[in-house]
């Protein structure tokens, strides 16, 4: 025998050969494709600019993050296929679920980081913070968001929300030169920190409860048990609700919110709007809808609901006093996520179905929104109030236009995706029961219509100061401006292929409402 | 009374007094040491438990690395003094926080005691365990099979932690920006501060932009225990009066 | 039958086409194909009237699904046009009244530097009526009726460069809005009624509805008609806006838009039917909306005001009949009131035109020696409006008054005010047409004309035809000197006005009551509508008949005594409080802007209340506790982790609450 070889034999007892009664899960790399690429892509960029240092082109982070992003989407396409053949299933030792749910989930992610890699393409030269850091924090959050999307048990949800939250905390902060950034960056980490905590404690006592952290053995326990005592439960749920409705920036753990959506560089603003949300609603549902809810809906649902409402009036009435623009949108972003609220609260295949939806549409309005905010704000994001839109259509017609069609959507005019999003989790929550919920929804969206006409009104029928500095739209933003307000028609005209596909990715996963 | 009665009682003492420590200390190097406490605490409460692996690092890597780690920072900062923390002025506010936190822990409380005598749903989750498996080496199976995509993707979140430490430490490239929002320029300090900053709501923009140019030196950041002290409307009267 | 769709395409492509060239091709080109965009549409409207027409009654009903928008399971929403009768007598309307008011505005705009826009906006606007009337479910109309609306809101502020004066084009807004509440809950409630939103099924399902439903689902859209058809309480906004172009007055807010409230209404009649005492107030709301509006009209000097508050009188009749289920009175009204209504908006236009953007009435008089062709149009519109045969409006009002006069209970009541309303309408606008043609002298000669005192009330209007002639080029600006020599406006500005006083005076052809072949309006829109009443025996109506012609020409002859012989003061009749139109604006102005402004501000500054908010009510002094936080450095980071402890605490009381025991 070689050298070689034994010491290959040797390596594959050391390494590979576990000892006796020690079962290691298989791990199926390919069932988390999506996941590796979005890792392996920060990893891999992260190495080799620390290697090559400056002689890294500029364009190389972008295209790269870009590429990565799209590739993690394609990698759902295989897995699509199997998802369709073989149904659900969950991989990596009952860690990861692969469903439609959280493919569906992982493309909008893809969505997210291609925008904000757009976005940060031209707004990172312009502020003079170029570094390839932003786009490996991006990478790894993003992989932290299909990390929550994809738990399928309470550990792993954990850790990749606190993947998801600190690349977001440090991105927040990471504006150097602005103080507000800084200041939004350190709020933001130390009431995540705080509201994480909560979410832990009900991740314990839900463990302490039923046994175990894995999801479908929580609701395989529920569904055969019948608790003597639920109090460690209700507790559970009670705290792990604060954790993500703090990340979800429900009322009334959102205060956070408008600090941070202001002062976190815009492109980012419009990352957390989609990615982050996504990822802590993907949490919600797959906990309370997925695992509690067909055993336990009577009890989380009044919570849900009060959440609901409270965002739904808050998020509409707080914005329409605002006058920086970044605040309005923030604000906006509570009152939508008190309507995807709605879709939690259906509890029903309907209702995950319409928050998907929802979230997809809001991550195409967000991103852009945010864009058409990024170019006002020029050098140094000086211009974030609503005087700053004073006669924007005549100063620049095509970006006006852009925003009116994004903020309509917003305010869920028929014809743009954002109607059909409100649409579906309204009729779902009343599917479910909760009538009175939906005509709140639907009163504050017509609140919440004031606030978007009237930066609508403020673009186009005030006149622009004297002096209005000229405004530069660069390619890559006018890329990321198209492409959200082709999204936001194109789901808002012709909305079957995208619906039907969030039907089937939850068709199979959550039991449905009676 | 029984022994493991008798430990977890004095080990909850010291974990709940050295807490209470880290929040009232005036002295960041008493804070840190009071969290020593804590966590000693609870390593006592993991050897009650049998669990001598936990319990060793706990010691080694709380006690031993992070707090110390904690005493540098604070030390090299040269903060090592007594912060002037000011109660909050609202009464009623400090006494809505006082009740609160205990309404919640009077919650928690009667949640874990309503639970009764099983805590646990799960009979084979409270059963004993084989004492003749060590504990490294339950502890090693759970890591590396149910939690072990937990376990790797940790690593993930240690980057993102190296990353951001690293960026957010590095040099800034320019002068701020944005100062003209902080009129005396003080406002730096809003980074070590709880100050209220420029980001608050509309209705007292104007206000708060003069307020932040007060001094910036400022309480500890994640002293979340001690009420807070001012809202808006009255950061608006600071000013004009 | 397939060609259906072309009728909103054409008005969507010339939308298109002027979006993205209009600049370019100027004027008049883009003047030229937008009004192109609407005669290809009142060309396809033709033939699928014609089509349809040929249908065996009962049968003529065509729905043509463009695609699947929403294709949920539980609730299927698709993108369909629905032809049928009613929706084609509204297009044929729109589309030819809107094609005549575009040649005209390709005269009236010359020469505006936003020419291209304006014609832009106004295809837009066309479009979006069109998919109103022609959807084939409520959310389609909805897009419809929110798409007139912002084309109404930019075009009222068309001018509008200062932002002092954008206030006309928020009110529009902020009143339409209100309706939209009642138009969105509406469409949920009919929507868990009947598991559906389309037109064809509620219809075979509404007559199985409760009474209770039924009464709910009509309030909810006659609020919704209220704030787009400009009826109380949220007609406020049609007055102010008058500050738009004069085309625009005459095509959205007269012929077209304001019609949609009638039009929603009789969409849903088969509701209406069993919603009980619904329509006795969609009747009443009607009436003193009329007579109110009347009133108003009477103190009015700009010429558009008396138009603006003559238009929320008519639209009252046409709540008058549609509250007494006389549906085919109120769409026959709707045609001829467009029609003459048009046709002096259009009219006025042409006064205005000529007299140098002037408004005020009093700075007219003998105008008739000056514009014939204006003079004559306008005479026949003034016949049609007032009620006197065989003009147009009288064969309409009178069909309302008639049904009006049969309801129960109080019919008769109803049919008082009506003639009141009636009466005063000959009266205003006769008052309109002395002032502008006749009267002793050429006011705008006299000296007295520089000093005319402001009309109370009247203020909003100054601002705006001032700020628009401030910011407008000079052809729209006031320079209306003595020396000034007005003559009629140009041919294409007149040719529509003659086309329109044809059909104003022939209008009543459509419905008339002496033999029921006659009836043709009848006839066609019979199978669409459920419980349509019946009208009074023809005896009775011929009573009622004269009476409304006595006091049409007692109105006539009452003003006449007024302004042509100056027998009464005038400004007796012309109270401050018919001038501010009761006050009524005013009264929501203060309440908006007081109590109203101080709730806003209050639910506004909730988000802050919640949590600062309960320290400063209880704490008291914020003045001391200003004083006391001097010089402290706190923060808001612990505010909003207070907000969250609260949120948990709760939050884990009600885990707590629900725990077995």
């Amino acid at each position: 025998m070689s050298g070689p070889s034994v010491l290959a034999a040797a390596l594959q007892d050391v390494l590979i050969e576990p000892a006796p009664g020690f079962e290691v899960p298989s791990i199926d790399w390919a069932g988390i494709a999506p996941n590796l690429i979005l890792m392996l892509g920060s990893i891999l960029l992260l190495t080799v600019v620390s290697v090559l240092k400056r002689r890294v082109p500029s364009w190389f982070a972008p295209v790269w993050t870009i590429s990565a992003a799209v590739a993690a989407g394609c990698a759902v396409v295989p897995l699509w296929q199997r998802f369709a053949d073989t149904g659900p299933e969950t991989l990596v030792g009952g860690a990861v679920g692969l469903d439609g749910f959280s493919l569906f989930a992982t493309v909008v992610v893809c969505i997210a980081v291609v925008f904000v890699a757009l976005l940060l393409a031209d707004y990172l030269p312009r502020e003079s913070l170029e570094s390839p850091e932003w786009y490996v924090l991006v990478l790894l959050s993003a992989s932290g968001a299909v990390t929550m999307a994809s738990a399928d048990d309470l550990i792993v949800l954990f850790v990749g929300l606190e993947i998801l939250s600190v690349a977001a905390y440090v991105m927040t902060a990471m504006h150097r030169r602005r103080v507000t950034s800084q200041e939004a960056g350190l709020k933001y980490f130390v009431l995540g920190a705080f509201s994480s905590a909560f979410l832990l404690y009900g991740i314990a006592l839900t463990y302490g409860a039923t046994g175990s952290t894995n999801l479908a053995e929580i609701q395989a326990f529920l569904a055969g048990d019948v608790v003597t005592q639920n109090a460690l439960l209700l507790g559970g749920l009670a705290f792990m609700l604060v954790g993500l409705g703090f990340k979800v920036g429900a009322v009334p753990f959102h205060s956070w919110a408008p600090d941070v959506y202001q002062g976190a560089p815009t492109p980012i603003s419009g990352y957390m709007a989609g990615a982050v949300k996504l990822g802590a609603f993907a949490a919600l549902l797959r906990v309370f809808v997925v695992a509690f809810g067909p055993a336990y809906r009577q009890e989380w649902q009044p919570l849900v609901a009060v959440l609901a409402v409270l965002s739904l009036v808050v998020g509409a009435f707080a914005a329409i006093s605002q006058t920086n623009v970044k605040r309005m949108l923030a604000y906006s972003s509570i009152n939508h996520a008190g309507f995807i609220l709605l879709g939690v609260l259906a509890a029903s295949a309907a209702g995950t179905e319409s928050a998907l939806f929802y979230l997809l549409a809001y991550t195409f309005m967000a991103a852009g929104s945010f864009a058409v905010v990024t170019v006002v704000g020029r050098t140094g994001e000086h211009r974030q109030s609503l005087e700053d839109y004073r006669g924007l259509a005549s100063v620049r017609p095509g970006l006006a236009l852009v925003f009116t069609v994004l903020l309509l959507s917003q305010a869920g005019v028929p014809l743009t995706v954002g109607f059909l999003a409100k649409l579906y989790v309204v009729t779902a929550a009343v599917e479910s029961g909760f009538d009175w919920v939906a005509v709140v929804a639907m009163l504050t969206a017509v609140v919440s219509a004031f606030m978007y006409l009237r930066i609508v009104a403020t673009m186009y029928f005030a006149d622009a100061p004297e002096g209005a500095p000229a405004l530069r739209i660069p390619a890559a933003t006018g890329v990321a401006l198209g492409l959200s307000v082709v999204g936001v028609l194109l789901l808002g005209i012709v909305p079957g292929p995208v619906s039907d596909w969030a039907n089937e990715a939850v068709a199979q996963l959550v039991v449905a409402a009676p | 009374m029984r022994v493991e009665v008798f430990t977890f009682l004095v080990a909850g003492a010291i974990c709940v007094g050295g807490a209470l420590g880290v929040v009232l200390f005036r002295n960041p190097v008493h804070n840190a040491l009071s969290l020593v406490a804590t966590l000693f605490g609870v390593a006592v409460l993991f050897i009650a438990q049998e669990a001598y692996f936990l319990a060793a690092i706990q010691v080694i890597v709380y006690a031993g690395a992070i707090v110390i780690l904690f005493l540098f920072v604070i030390m090299l900062l040269g903060v090592d003094q007594a912060e002037a923390i000011e109660r909050d002025p609202f009464r009623l506010r400090r006494t809505i926080t006082v009740l609160g936190g205990a309404v919640l822990l009077a919650g928690s409380v009667a949640i874990l005691l309503a639970a009764g005598q099983r805590t646990t749903g799960r009979e084979a989750a409270t059963a004993p365990l084989d004492p003749a498996v060590p504990d490294v080496e339950r502890l090693g199976r759970a890591i590396f099979t149910d939690y072990v995509f937990a376990f790797e993707i940790t690593a993930l979140l240690l980057t993102v932690a190296v990353v951001g430490a690293v960026v957010l430490t590095r040099r800034s490239t320019g002068t701020p920006i944005d100062l003209e929002e902080f009129p005396d320029g003080s406002a730096y300090d809003v980074w070590v501060s709880d100050h209220p900053g420029a980001l608050v709501d509309e209705d007292t923009a104007d206000a708060d932009a003069d307020a932040d140019g007060e001094d910036g030196s400022g309480d500890d950041a994640t002293d979340t225990g001690d009420a807070d002290g001012q809202d808006d409307e009255s950061a608006d009267s600071e000013v004009t009066s | 039958m397939e060609l259906i769709w072309l009728i909103p395409a054409f008005p969507v492509l010339g939308f298109v086409l002027l979006a993205a060239l209009g600049r370019r091709i100027g004027d008049p080109g883009a003047g030229a194909l937008g009004t192109l965009a609407v005669v290809g549409s009142f060309a396809a409207s033709v033939a699928v009237a014609l089509t349809l027409a040929q249908e065996p009654e009962g049968s003529r009903q065509v729905t043509q699904t463009l695609w699947a928008w929403i294709p949920a399971d539980s609730f299927q929403v698709s993108f369909g046009l629905l032809a049928d009768e009613l929706s084609l007598m509204m297009c044929l309307f729109i589309t030819g009244v809107g094609a005549l008011i575009h040649v005209y505005a390709i005269g009236y705009m010359k020469g505006d530097p936003d020419y291209a826009r304006f014609f832009t906006y106004l295809n837009l606007f066309i479009a979006s009526m069109l998919l109103l009337v022609l959807g084939d479910n409520l959310i389609l109309t909805f897009l419809g009726w929110e798409g007139v609306g912002a084309c109404s809101y930019l075009l009222i502020s068309f001018w509008f460069t200062e932002p002092a004066n954008a206030s006309a084009g928020k009110k529009a807004f902020v009143t339409n809005r209100i309706g939209d509440f009642g138009y969105m809950l509406g469409t949920f409630l009919v929507f868990v009624t009947f598991g559906t939103i389309d037109y064809l099924q509620i219809d075979q399902a509404a007559p199985g509805v409760s009474a209770g439903t039924a009464t709910a689902i009509a309030l909810l859209f006659f609020l919704a008609a209220t704030g787009k058809s400009a009826q109380l309480p949220l007609f406020v906004w049609l007055p102010d806006a008058m500050a738009g172009p004069t085309p625009v007055s005459a095509l959205i807010h007269a012929a077209t838009m304001v019609t949609s409230g009638v039009f929603l209404l009789t969409r849903l009649s088969p509701i209406l039917e069993a919603a009980g005492w619904a329509n006795d107030l969609i009747a009443w709301v009607g009436a003193i909306t009329a007579l109110l509006a009347a009133g108003a009209a009477v103190a009015q000097n700009d010429i558009k005001k008396v138009l603006a508050y003559s238009t929320v009188s008519q639209l009252g009749f046409m709540f008058i009949a549609i509250g007494s289920q006389n549906y085919v009175g109120a769409l026959f009204h709707m045609i001829t009131h467009a029609f003459f209504k048009a046709l002096l908006f259009l009219g006025a236009g042409a006064v205005i035109y000529s007299m140098a953007h002037e408004q005020d009435m009093r700075r007219y008089g003998q105008l008739r020696r000056y514009l014939p062709v204006t003079f004559a149009t306008m005479f026949i519109g003034w016949l049609a409006i007032s009620g006197i045969p065989p003009f147009s409006g009288f064969w309409s009002k009178d069909e309302i008054l008639a049904g009006s006069f049969q309801v129960q209970p109080a019919g008769q009541l109803l049919w008082v005010a009506g003639i009141i309303a009636a009466v005063l309408t000959a009266f205003y606008m006769t008052r309109l047409m002395l002032m502008t043609f006749a009267g002793g002298t050429e006011q705008w000669r006299t000296p007295a004309a520089e000093s005319l005192p402001e009309v109370p009330g009247d203020d909003h209007t100054d601002d705006h035809t001032d700020a628009h002639a401030g910011a407008h080029d000079d052809h729209h600006a006031h320079h209306l000197t003595p020396e000034h020599n007005p003559k009629d406006a140009p041919v294409i500005m007149l040719a529509p006005l003659v086309i329109l006083a044809v059909f104003a005076a022939l209008a009543g052809l459509l419905n008339l009551p002496f033999a029921d072949q006659l009836h043709f309006l009848d006839h066609w829109v019979e199978p669409v509508l459920e419980g349509q009443s019946g009208l009074p025996s023809a005896a009775v109506q011929w009573g009622l008949a004269l009476v409304s012609i006595v006091g049409a020409l007692l109105g006539v002859w009452f003003s006449w005594r007024v302004y042509q012989q100056h027998r009464v003061d005038r400004a007796k009749l012309e109270q401050p409080v018919l001038a501010h139109a009761w006050y009524i604006d005013d009264s929501y102005a203060r309440v908006a802007g007081g109590p109203g402004e101080a709730a806003f501000q209050g639910l506004a500054d909730f988000d802050h209340e919640v949590v600062d908010g309960a320290v400063r009510g209880v704490g008291g002094v914020t003045q001391q506790a200003g004083e006391a936080v001097r010089g402290i450095q706190t923060g808001f980071v612990r505010s909003y982790a207070f907000g969250i402890g609260i949120g948990a605490v709760a939050l884990v009381l009600f885990a707590v609450v629900r725990m077995s025991l």
